[in-house]
C-alpha cells in the first residue's frame, strides 16, 4: 500500500529550484532511505510534505490527501525535522505536553516515550541544556506521541552516538515490521545500507534513481551484476568518481 | 481549544513570562507608590497638591504605566516560536495555520490584559497605602478604580495584539522587541509632540484618553505643551484602539502564507 506520494512536486525559491518534477511513492512496511547530496532538495521535498513549504507546482500526498488535510495529523505522521525545535526554556516534558495539547494527544505517554528513548532520567531538565543527540531523541519521541503509521525522519541519527544509531536502526526496523511507514533521509551512506529496504535518490532536485536497495545498487557496468556499496552506487547514480 | 490550551501553557511554563508580569509589577508599583512622595518633595507643588482630588487620581493613574510590557509579552509569543524554531513543531501539530494564529490573537489578548491588571491592581494598591500616609490627601473619583481597570484591561489586550503583529513581521525576537519599545517610548512621545493635532489618535494618546485625564502640562523650558483637553473620550479612544489591535493582527495574517523555517 503507498502512504505517501510526491507528483510532480516542484519548489521554487526566486531563481533557485530546489524541487524539480519529483516523482516518487512510499509503500507502508517498509524503510525508505531519501538520499541525495547536500541541497539535493530532500529536506524541501519533506516540508513539502509536512505543509511547512508550499509547493510551487504539483503535490505531496499522505495516505492520499495533503498534510494539511489530515484529522489528527500527529497520529498519522510523526516527524523528526529539527533537532533544535523545542523551546529551551522549557523542560522535555513540558515541550512533549505543548506538543500533546495543540494536537489534542493524551499526554499520558510521555513518561513512557521518554523512557523509550533514554530521556527518563533528563525528563525535567530544561532543553537548553540538552545535547545535539539529547535533543535528536526528544525529537524522536515527539514524533512518537500519536503513535502515528508514518514516520517521516530527517537525519534523525545526527548526533547520536554509535549505541544511539545502533537503537535507531533497531526501532525502525521494530516500526517496519509493524507495518509503519519509514521515510528517512540521511547522509550516513553506510548506515543506510544496512537499514533501509528502499531508496529514492534525488540530485539537484530531480529524481535520479528509486526502488529496492537491491535493484538500486546493481551495477550495470558489471556482468555477474553483484551490487555495489550504497555509497558506490549513489556516487556513481549522481555522477561523481570516487 | 486545543491550541488555546497550549499556547496557555508555552507562556505558563516559561520563566520570561513570569519575569515580565513581576518587571509589570514592580514598574507600576513603584511608579504609584513613589508618586505622593515625589508631589510633596517638589517645591512648586501647589501645581498638584495632594489635596486636590485631580492630583490623587493623577497619583492612582501611575498605576497604568506598565502597559508596555504587554507589548513585549505579545512580541515574545509569536518570535519565540522563530527563535527556538517551535513553529516547526506547532505546525506539524496544527497545521491549519489560520487556527494557530487566531489561538495566539486570543492567548495574547488574554494574557495581556491579565498581566496589566494585575499590574495596575497592585499599582493602585501601592498608591492607596503610600497616599495613607499624608493625611491632607484628598480621596480620589471613586469611578477611577474602575474606570483604570478596565482601561487598564484594554490597553494591555491591544497592544499585546499589537506586539503579536510585530514579532510575526519582524522574527528576531531581540530586532522586534526593539522595534516595539523604540516606536512606543519615543516615535509615538516625538509624533505626539511635533503633530499635535493627530497626538490624540496615537496609542499614547488613546491610552491617555481611556484614562480620562485632561491634564494640562505646561512646560515653560522648552515651550513644549501638551492639551490632553481635546483628546477623544475614552469608549471612541477605547474602539480605535481596538481597531488598531485589529489592524496588526490583520497584518499578522501575513504569517499564513509564508515557509516555516
Amino acid at each position: 500500500m503507498i502512504s505517501i506520494e510526491f507528483k510532480g512536486l516542484v519548489k521554487r525559491y526566486k531563481d533557485l529550484t530546489a524541487v524539480d518534477g519529483l516523482n516518487a511513492s512510499i509503500e507502508s512496511g517498509r524503510i525508505t532511505g531519501f538520499l541525495g547530496p547536500n541541497g539535493a532538495g530532500k529536506s524541501t521535498a519533506l516540508r513539502c510534505l509536512l505543509g511547512l513549504a508550499a509547493a510551487t507546482d504539483g503535490e505531496a500526498l499522505i495516505e492520499g490527501k495533503p498534510y494539511s488535510h489530515l484529522t489528527t495529523p500527529l497520529a498519522k505522521v510523526g516527524a523528526v525535522l529539527d533537532s533544535s525545535g523545542f523551546n529551551g526554556a522549557l523542560t522535555g516534558a513540558q515541550n512533549l505536553k505543548v506538543i500533546c495539547a495543540a494536537s489534542g494527544l493524551n499526554p499520558n505517554r510521555i513518561p513512557e516515550l521518554l523512557e523509550l528513548v533514554e530521556l527518563g532520567q533528563a525528563a525535567n531538565k530544561r532543553t537548553k541544556g540538552y545535547s545535539l543527540g539529547m535533543k535528536q531523541r526528544l525529537s524522536l519521541a515527539a514524533a512518537l506521541l500519536g503513535d502515528p503509521d508514518i514516520l517521516v525522519l530527517d537525519e534523525p541519527a545526527n548526533g547520536l552516538d554509535p549505541v544511539g544509531i545502533a537503537w535507531l536502526r533497531q526501532f525502525l526496523r521494530t516500526q517496519a515490521d509493524a507495518g509503519k511507514t519509514v521515510l528517512v533521509s540521511s547522509h550516513q551512506l553506510a548506515e543506510m545500507q544496512h537499514t533501509v529496504d528502499d531508496v529514492i535518490i534525488i540530485n539537484h532536485g530531480k529524481l535520479i534513481a528509486a526502488g529496492p536497495i537491491g535493484d538500486v545498487t546493481r551495477n550495470p557496468a558489471d556482468p555477474s551484476g553483484a551490487a555495489q556499496s550504497l555509497e558506490d552506487a549513489f556516487m556513481r547514480l549522481i555522477g561523481v568518481s570516487k | 481549544m486545543n491550541l488555546l490550551k497550549s499556547e496557555f501553557l508555552k507562556l505558563a511554563y516559561q520563566r520570561r513570562t513570569w519575569g515580565l508580569f513581576a518587571a509589570a509589577i514592580f514598574l507600576s508599583v513603584l511608579a504609584t507608590a513613589l508618586t505622593p512622595w515625589a508631589l510633596s518633595r517638589m517645591k512648586n507643588a501647589v501645581v498638584m497638591p495632594l489635596t486636590l482630588t485631580s492630583s490623587v487620581d493623577g497619583v492612582y493613574s501611575k498605576s497604568l504605566g506598565a502597559y508596555i510590557l504587554a507589548l513585549v509579552l505579545g512580541i515574545v509569543i509569536m518570535s519565540s516560536e522563530f527563535q527556538h524554531h517551535t513553529a516547526i513543531a506547532t505546525f506539524l501539530a496544527a497545521p491549519k495555520r489560520l487556527s494557530v494564529l487566531g489561538a495566539k490573537l486570543i492567548t495574547a489578548a488574554i494574557w495581556g490584559a491579565v498581566l496589566n491588571v494585575v499590574a495596575t491592581g497592585l499599582g493602585m494598591v501601592s498608591g492607596a497605602i503610600a497616599l495613607s500616609m499624608y493625611k491632607d490627601a484628598a480621596k480620589p473619583d471613586s469611578y477611577i478604580f474602575v474606570d483604570y481597570i478596565a482601561s487598564a484591561a484594554l490597553t494591555g489586550a491591544v497592544l499585546a495584539l499589537v506586539g503579536l503583529a510585530i514579532g510575526t513581521l519582524i522574527r528576531n525576537q531581540n530586532a522586534a522587541v526593539s522595534v516595539g519599545l523604540v516606536f512606543f517610548l519615543v516615535v509615538d512621545r516625538i509624533l505626539g509632540l511635533v503633530w499635535t493635532e493627530g497626538g490624540k489618535y496615537l496609542p499614547s494618546g488613546l491610552i491617555t484618553s481611556m484614562m480620562q485625564l485632561h491634564i494640562d502640562v505646561n512646560i515653560k523650558s522648552t515651550g513644549l505643551r501638551i492639551n490632553t483637553a481635546d483628546y477623544l473620550d475614552p469608549l471612541p479612544a477605547a474602539a480605535l484602539m481596538f481597531g488598531y489591535g485589529i489592524a496588526f493582527a490583520l497584518i499578522s495574517l501575513i504569517t499564513l502564507s509564508r515557509d516555516i523555517d
